[in-house]
């Protein structure tokens, strides 16, 4: 007896134990997503634009709003202004570095905030079920009954108009659509016998929402996130174009595209150069997601 | 792709049909561009030219605007004045509301009475303290009944001035001496001028008002030159962003609209553009910045005002950025008033524009500020695409002196209304004469015009000399009076000048009877198509 007493932590792993060990979710998850190109190759891409718009500014030779008075409205490659500049003078490369930063910014920040709100209120709706369920859906249901533009607008008016203001009010709306796609995958989740299981083992509530039903909502999280991103910098442009977002000269892509929109026939560059990085970006993330999902997702396997 | 190919085929058939609103066969239709929807109907009541654009189509006034803008008789078929300038009868033609109820002198008594009542607060009614006791009714120190203003029967009316007023016929077509129907604004009050009860005297009837869409008007029969009328209907839209108008003007989904975008006149006046729509000409119009005095800021220091108005590099925006297409400012009046020479421009107007940002930043240092405590504040613009350039030139302009603008824009009626309301700090505005005299701009500034003082200016030496003016028979005198009163309000840049504005209008070729003038006052009763034919 004695001697067969081991301390627990010098007992030796059997060898046999270590083989048996297997693959988790996420090392499965990781290796097919590194396998997918498409994904792996625009990961590159936005991981470079991300540099580039953080570290860029500080490089070029322009800040976004110097205005060049001797080079208004010149083509690419005219002087030291890479990219040409618009109608003030103001070089078109700082700008896009500028409006890169801004448009990302608040894509990340208010699909976050989204994501946060969207889920814990999801997966709490679709999993308590019952009148709290019927409580907290209808909510979501009168804001999205709020048209939005009035939304934002009523929200300028009592606050004042300022940048962080925007990522509040695109984040405030967006998180709707994410809770209710997460209450519905949380409430045909939750019939599934592994929560059963867990709810047998005595868990409670929240833990089972956030150990059980949380990771596996991922699939289809990452997936709607993959299209927020792109909607709210089209938001973000739609409300900088009325007047209520980015103020000049402060600039973001959806700026950048419909300013050189209104240029087009004079200087298409103003709107080409801005609109190639816009669909560069979008698709990025695109590719990203869809590679994310094929990951994650095990059906897809 | 199939449904794509489908809709250019639908496009190319009727290009046209598709975009306009449906027009009756026979009739002639206008869809007109306006620069935003209007506050109110209400001759009373509206300040703006998009909005003197639509009420001076449904109501006239003693005189109105012809083709070329020059007043020519209107409701007054015919008038005379005394050998001293001070008193004015107007004789009325045979003319009735568009509800059948003749147009009397008691009308436009009724409306003058109430434009000066204190309650009303009209923000125009400065304009017209010309007449005798008006500034006195209308700060309620005397009743309504004391107003310079007489009905001496149903068709003969009289004014008593305060002083001569040579400008007197061009005041008549202004929307402020516009009469009101009486009995019909008794009947609803202010909601009066609703289109569901709207009564005109013009040669249009307001039909329906979709806000933010458009206004429905169509000819009035009753009108006393109705037959002259072309045009049946017009509908005009809120044009906000001129880029788009230009786009549907170009597409004939409007006939004419006011505003082109300064940076692309060049651009459309070239041969395989649209020429012929382009009207470029001068203009009565200033644009300036309001520096707000009534708000305790820094403001209220005149070296900071200077500082700012010395700094702004005008030739940039006017010959660059607008292609020339407007004139750099240094005096407010604009060139072109009648009688009237301006002041010398200050005189760092002159210095290069290193000087000039030497010295303002040096004043802005006396002011105490600098580096260390830099001057911070607000500037509002309109959000047209024309200030979506300029303000930018500006604000880096004074980023180079130093000082942090933050730009604001705002909706031209919300511009104009925060202006009244002083709740801004500085603030683009833009003034349009309502009638061609050197007074009509500088009345602004005095402390007397009160709610459209916009920078709540307030010198005693200038109030004075535009009293002296005001009082002064002899025409040269009364200009030089006026001359040395911009010069001391110009020394003290309440407001700093940026620009003389042109007036810019796309018009489709097919119009007729569009004439380009000083006052961009183009009727639409003047206006017609191309095979069509009026007896004017």
């Amino acid at each position: 007896m004695t001697g067969a007493v081991l301390a627990p932590g010098s007992r030796k792993a059997p060898p046999l134990m270590e083989a048996a060990r297997g693959r988790s979710l996420w090392d499965d998850a990781r290796r097919r997503l590194v396998r997918n190109r498409f994904a792996v190759a625009s990961m590159f891409v936005l991981g470079f634009l991300v540099i580039a718009a953080i570290v860029g500014p500080y490089l070029a030779p322009y800040t976004y709003d110097h205005l060049d008075k001797t080079h208004v409205w010149v083509p690419p490659l005219t002087g030291d202004h890479l990219l040409g500049t618009d109608s003030l003078g103001r070089d078109l490369l700082a700008r896009l570095l500028a409006g890169l930063g801004v448009s990302l910014e608040i894509g990340v920040v208010a699909t976050v905030v989204s994501l946060v709100i969207g889920i814990s209120w999801g997966a709490a709706a679709g999993y308590f079920g019952g009148w709290l369920d019927e409580v907290m859906m209808r909510f979501v249901d009168i804001l999205y009954s709020l048209p939005f533009i009035f939304f934002v607008i009523l929200l300028m008016v009592t606050f004042g108009r300022n940048f962080i203001l925007m990522f509040v009010a695109i984040g405030f709306v967006q998180w709707l659509t994410m809770a209710r796609i997460v209450r519905g995958q949380t409430m045909s989740l939750k019939q599934r016998e592994f929560i059963e299981a867990a709810r047998a083992v005595g868990l409670s509530g929240g833990a089972i929402i956030g150990r059980h039903i949380v990771p596996n909502l991922l699939g289809p999280v990452v997936v709607y996130v993959t299209l927020t991103i792109p909607d709210v910098i089209l938001t973000e442009s739609v409300l900088s174009f009325l007047g209520m977002g980015v103020q000049e000269p402060l600039t973001s892509l959806g700026t950048l595209i419909s300013n050189g929109a209104t240029e087009m026939e004079l200087a298409p560059w103003l709107l080409i150069i801005p609109s190639i990085l816009m669909v560069v970006t979008l698709m990025a993330f695109n590719f990203i997601g869809d590679g994310l999902r094929d990951a994650i997702d095990p059906k897809e396997r | 792709m199939g449904l794509l190919l489908a809709l250019a085929g639908c496009g190319g058939e009727h290009p046209k049909k598709a975009l306009r609103p449906p027009c009756p066969a026979g009739k002639v239709c206008m869809e007109l561009g306006n620069d935003g929807d209007p506050t109110s109907l209400s001759p009373l009541k509206i300040t703006g030219t998009l909005e003197d654009r639509i009420t001076s189509d449904v109501m006239m006034g003693l005189t109105q605007s012809a083709p070329n803008g020059d007043p020519i008789p209107g409701m007054a078929s015919s008038w005379e004045t005394s050998a001293d300038g001070l008193t004015w009868t107007f004789h009325l033609r045979n003319a009735v509301w568009s509800d059948g109820v003749p147009v009397t002198a008691d009308d436009f008594v009724y409306a003058l009475r109430r434009l000066m009542d204190p309650t009303e607060a009209s923000e125009y009614a400065s304009v017209l303290y010309v007449i005798k006791n008006a500034e006195a009714v209308n700060s309620g120190k005397l009743p309504a009944t004391a107003l310079g203003v007489r009905a001496i029967d149903d068709h003969t009316l009289e004014y008593t001035l305060e002083h001569p007023a040579p400008y007197l016929l061009e005041l008549a077509k202004h929307q402020t001496m516009f009469p009101i129907p009486k009995h019909v604004v008794e009947k609803w009050g202010d909601a009066w001028s609703q289109p569901a009860h709207f009564v005109g005297n013009g040669p249009f009837n307001i039909v329906s008002w979709k806000l933010g869409d458009h206004i429905h008007a169509v000819k009035n029969p009753l009108f006393y030159d109705a037959k002259s009328v072309c045009v049946d209907q017009i509908n005009y839209y809120p044009t906000y962003d001129s880029v788009a108008a230009e786009k549907r003007v170009r597409a004939g989904e409007l006939d004419a609209n006011g505003n082109i975008a300064t940076n692309r006149i060049a651009f459309l006046r070239q041969p395989d553009q649209m020429p012929a729509y382009v009207h470029v000409h001068t203009y009565l119009g200033t644009s300036y910045f309001a520096f707000n005095e009534r708000d305790p800021g820094p403001f209220r220091d005149r070296r900071v005002r200077i500082a700012l108005g010395m700094a702004i590099d005008r030739d940039f925006i006017t010959q660059v950025l607008s292609h020339g297409a407007t004139e750099s400012a240094f005096t407010f009046v604009p060139p072109g008033i009648a009688g009237y020479t301006p002041p010398a421009p200050p005189v760092w107007a002159a210095w290069p524009l290193a000087r000039r940002q030497a010295a303002a930043r040096a004043l802005l240092a006396q002011a105490g500020y600098g580096p260390d405590h830099p001057l911070k504040f607000e500037l509002t613009h309109p959000s047209s695409p024309t200030a979506l350039i300029q303000m930018p030139s500006v604000q880096a302009d004074w980023k180079a002196i130093g000082v942090q603008a933050s730009l604001k824009q705002e909706d031209i009626q919300i511009l104009f209304q925060d202006l009244r309301l002083r709740a801004f700090q500085v603030s683009w505005a833009g003034w349009i004469a309502d009638y061609d005299d050197a007074m009509n701009y500088l009345y602004l500034n005095q402390s007397s015009s009160g709610i459209q003082d916009y920078s709540d200016y307030h010198n005693p030496v200038y109030d004075h000399l535009l009293d002296l003016a005001n009082k002064e028979p002899d025409s040269k005198k009364r200009a030089e009076d006026m001359r040395q009163a911009e010069a001391v309000m110009l020394a003290d840049q309440p407001i700093t000048p940026l620009l003389f504005q042109v007036n810019t209008d796309l018009v489709n070729p097919r119009i007729t009877g569009w004439v380009d003038n000083i006052v961009d006052q183009h009727r639409t009763r003047w206006l017609c198509v191309k095979g069509v034919s009026v007896v004017h």
